[in-house]
């Protein structure tokens, strides 16, 4: 400090002929050490021109469908997957030879098949044989898990260009058990509570933490409302890519060429009145219904990300950058809690706090763990969800994880300035949350959005 | 047209003796008051883009380019010491010196042009430094300056001879293999910021001052400046010899502006 305020003096000499020596008197003590209105989070002078920063340069994903009755109900998986793939690197101009890998968030379908419908996938988008594909699954984060294995590869050197993505359709793979079920599962309350129904952990976190019926049917309304707004006023149309394919009529049996994109679950005129109405899915005096749980739908998204270096070269504009990530485990019998434990989690390891973070898209599995989640955590209502969740735009398991960052990311693009940090989270089935932490790409320089801290009474880590 | 914005507040700018599109910025966070510096090297073009960039622990004051290679940076720091970086090689191995014997903030650095195998410190310990790029060590100290020495430039044509402006209101004429200054120029009421001399006359230097002024001496008269230049709003910063006409000065200062001159006519400022 005694450098700086000596710096300080030595430049101000330099002004002297327009000062009297009076004044500069008093501007000679004038600097000293004050609060760092950044805060002393590490984020703070991580500035832009880190090159070994992972950055996100293109998310785009498909309109999301109502499976069996939706757009997508007669689509192959590969064939809303190419898609995606394909305009990743239309829209960038990069030489899809250069990605070192494809990673594919799936959950509910076979394994080695759906691997091989994803290699499938990449064919038909364009990708060289050279390039290799893989899938990830962690249930419902999938897809966010799919971009947070290609941020570490990056970060570990394993490549530079990667493209993470998620992949559902619950019109040919709904949920369910095959086999039989080891019968030992009587022996352990965990490992039982792993085989609940989803609906019933809804029921338990509504009971257990008193979510009434009536903030649930609300949340499903505001999702719905919020949801229909950005449709109407073109929001969507930045990150959804317009699928062709085809919808066979059910009784007709003919075939139509059709082009999708739009999500078909919103319902615009959804009302409290109505929600209310329906009856409780998964327990008699239940509160969970069909209206305020989480669609099940078609979909798939893809995020294409590299080193920001790699990005600085290609002149390509930063849409994001991925700072942290982390999944958590809870008690299964309550899984949709997640989100509650994982975005401290990860918003910690980011080095920052939870009032540094300026959106949230919170996946709406059920109203009733993402109004709990909410309240726990104390967010501000204004900042989650703000184009609606899954409620109205639907949960394809698998593809919500890369659907959110799209829809996070170019929601951040839009706003700008204000809007530097943002998180992704969503709960997890048998009991896990998983969360992730983006900075808006081109707002590491200008401090705007930084707020004061209250306690500390130091400059930040960098200035000596 | 192209623009760069760097993250840190410019504190000088060189295009490389080698390749008219390569440039070399040296930057420091809060005005070099306090925090980072870094080095950017820049390659111009329809769009400018970014070659090299390297961080250092203080603010960035100056910086030269090598005569000899084209691939050497000499850089001033802000904690005294001068760090050079050779840009052919991986970020990792840069700088591939670092020479730390200035006890305060270095200011200012500039290569040899004719012999081109040396380079001068100049820094806010009062003193000048000698160094060659291959020793670890400078070869030789000047210190006679009484405040802090803010530039040194070397005489365009005579290997041994330069000039320092300082703090002292004095510039001090040297050679160096003399053990003391050989010419004492009391050219300023107030603090000199900076000198050069002029390409095509090798007796004609320039001063910069806080007194506002830029003043022109000839060294075999110094007695009377041979021009004064008035129209900054304060301290003069900089002050360069144009290389293409002997009587053009470019300046810079802490009114936010630049100003052109032509010290051998009337009205000096030509341009601001």
């Amino acid at each position: 400090m005694e450098k700086a305020v000596e710096r300080q003096r030595v430049l101000l000499q330099h002004l002297r002929p327009s000062f009297t020596s009076s004044s500069l008197e008093d501007i000679e003590c004038s600097i000293s050490a004050s609060i760092c209105s950044a805060g002393d989070s590490a984020s703070y002078h991580r500035s832009s021109v880190f090159g070994d920063d992972v950055v996100i340069v293109a998310a785009y994903r498909t309109a999301q469908c109502k499976s069996k009755r939706g757009g997508f109900k007669d689509t192959y998986p590969d064939d809303l997957l190419a898609p995606v793939l394909r305009a990743l690197i239309e829209k960038t101009n990069v030489n899809p030879s250069e990605v070192g890998d494809i990673v594919v968030g799936t959950v509910l379908a076979p394994g080695a098949q759906r691997a091989s419908e994803c290699r499938m996938a990449a064919f038909y988008a364009g990708f060289p044989e050279t390039v290799p594909v893989r899938t990830v699954n962690r249930q419902c984060s999938s897809g966010l898990q799919a971009v947070a294995d290609v941020a570490a590869a990056i970060r570990a050197g394993f490549y530079d260009i990667g493209i993470g993505a998620g992949l559902e359709s619950m019109t040919i793979n709904p949920m369910a058990w095959e086999g039989s079920v080891n019968p030992r599962v009587k022996t352990m309350a965990q490992a039982q509570d792993c085989l609940l129904p989803m609906g019933i952990t809804s029921e338990n976190v509504a009971h257990r933490f008193g979510v009434t019926r009536q903030e649930q049917d609300q949340a499903a309304v505001e999702s719905h409302r919020k949801a229909a707004a950005a449709t109407a006023s073109g929001k969507f149309k930045d990150e959804i890519i317009p699928v062709k394919t085809k919808i066979v009529d059910p009784k007709t049996g003919d075939e139509k060429e059709v082009t999708i994109s739009v999500d078909d679950g919103i319902r615009p005129n959804a009302l409290l009145a109505d929600l209310g109405k329906l009856k409780p899915v998964f327990k008699k005096d239940g509160s969970t219904t069909a209206g305020n749980s989480s669609q099940v739908s078609d979909g798939a998204g893809a995020v294409l990300l590299m080193k920001r270096s790699v990005a600085m070269q290609k002149g390509l504009p930063i849409l994001g950058v991925f700072r942290s990530f982390a999944a958590v485990g809870v008690d299964p019998a309550i899984m949709g809690v997640g989100p509650a434990v994982a975005i401290p989690a990860a918003v910690k390891s980011a080095g920052l706090e939870l009032g540094d973070i300026d959106l949230f898209e919170i996946n709406e599995a059920f109203a009733s763990q993402y109004v709990y989640c909410r309240k726990k955590l104390e967010l501000d209502p204004e900042k989650i969800n703000v184009n609606g969740g899954a409620m109205a735009i639907g949960h394809p398991l698998g593809a919500t994880g890369a659907r959110c960052v799209a829809t996070l990311l170019h929601e951040m693009k839009r706003r700008g300035r204000d809007c530097r940090f943002g998180v992704v989270s969503m709960c997890i089935g048998t009991g896990m949350g998983a969360a992730a932490v983006f900075e808006r790409g081109d707002s590491c320089d200008d401090l705007c959005n930084a707020r004061k801290a209250e306690t500390q009474n130091f400059l930040s880590k960098d200035a000596r | 047209m192209p623009v760069f914005k760097t993250s840190f507040n410019g504190y000088s700018v060189k295009f490389s003796p080698f390749y008219e599109n390569q440039l070399a910025v040296a930057t420091a966070q809060n005005f070099g008051i306090l925090g980072n510096g870094r080095l950017h090297v820049l390659q111009l073009g329809p769009v400018i883009t970014e070659r090299a960039a390297f961080d250092t622990a203080e603010g960035v004051y100056d910086l030269c380019w090598s005569e000899s290679h084209d691939s050497l940076i000499v850089a001033a720091v802000a904690d005294g010491s001068l760090k050079i970086y050779d840009l052919s090689l991986p970020p990792a191995s840069n700088p591939i010196r670092s020479l730390h014997e200035h006890a305060r903030e270095c200011h200012g650095v500039d290569f040899n042009t004719v012999r081109k195998d040396s380079f001068l410190s100049a820094s806010w310990d009062d003193t000048v430094k000698l160094w060659t790029v291959d020793r670890p060590a400078s070869v030789k100290t000047f210190k006679e300056h009484a405040y802090c020495v803010y530039s040194a430039a070397w005489n365009p044509r005579h290997a041994d001879v330069f000039a320092s402006a300082s703090g002292d209101c004095t510039t001090r004429i040297w050679d160096v293999r003399e053990p003391g200054s050989t010419m004492i120029l009391p050219a300023h009421e107030f603090e000199i910021l900076a000198c050069d001399w002029n390409k095509y006359d090798d007796c004609i230097i320039a001063t910069a001052s806080v007194d506002k002024s830029i003043k022109v001496w000839d060294v075999r008269n110094y007695r009377v400046p041979v021009a004064v230049l008035n129209g900054h709003g304060y301290a003069v910063r900089k002050v360069k010899f144009s290389p293409h006409r002997g009587s053009v000065i470019a300046s810079c200062s802490y009114d936010m502006t630049m100003c052109l001159w032509d010290y051998m006519v009337e009205d000096a400022l030509i341009g601001r």
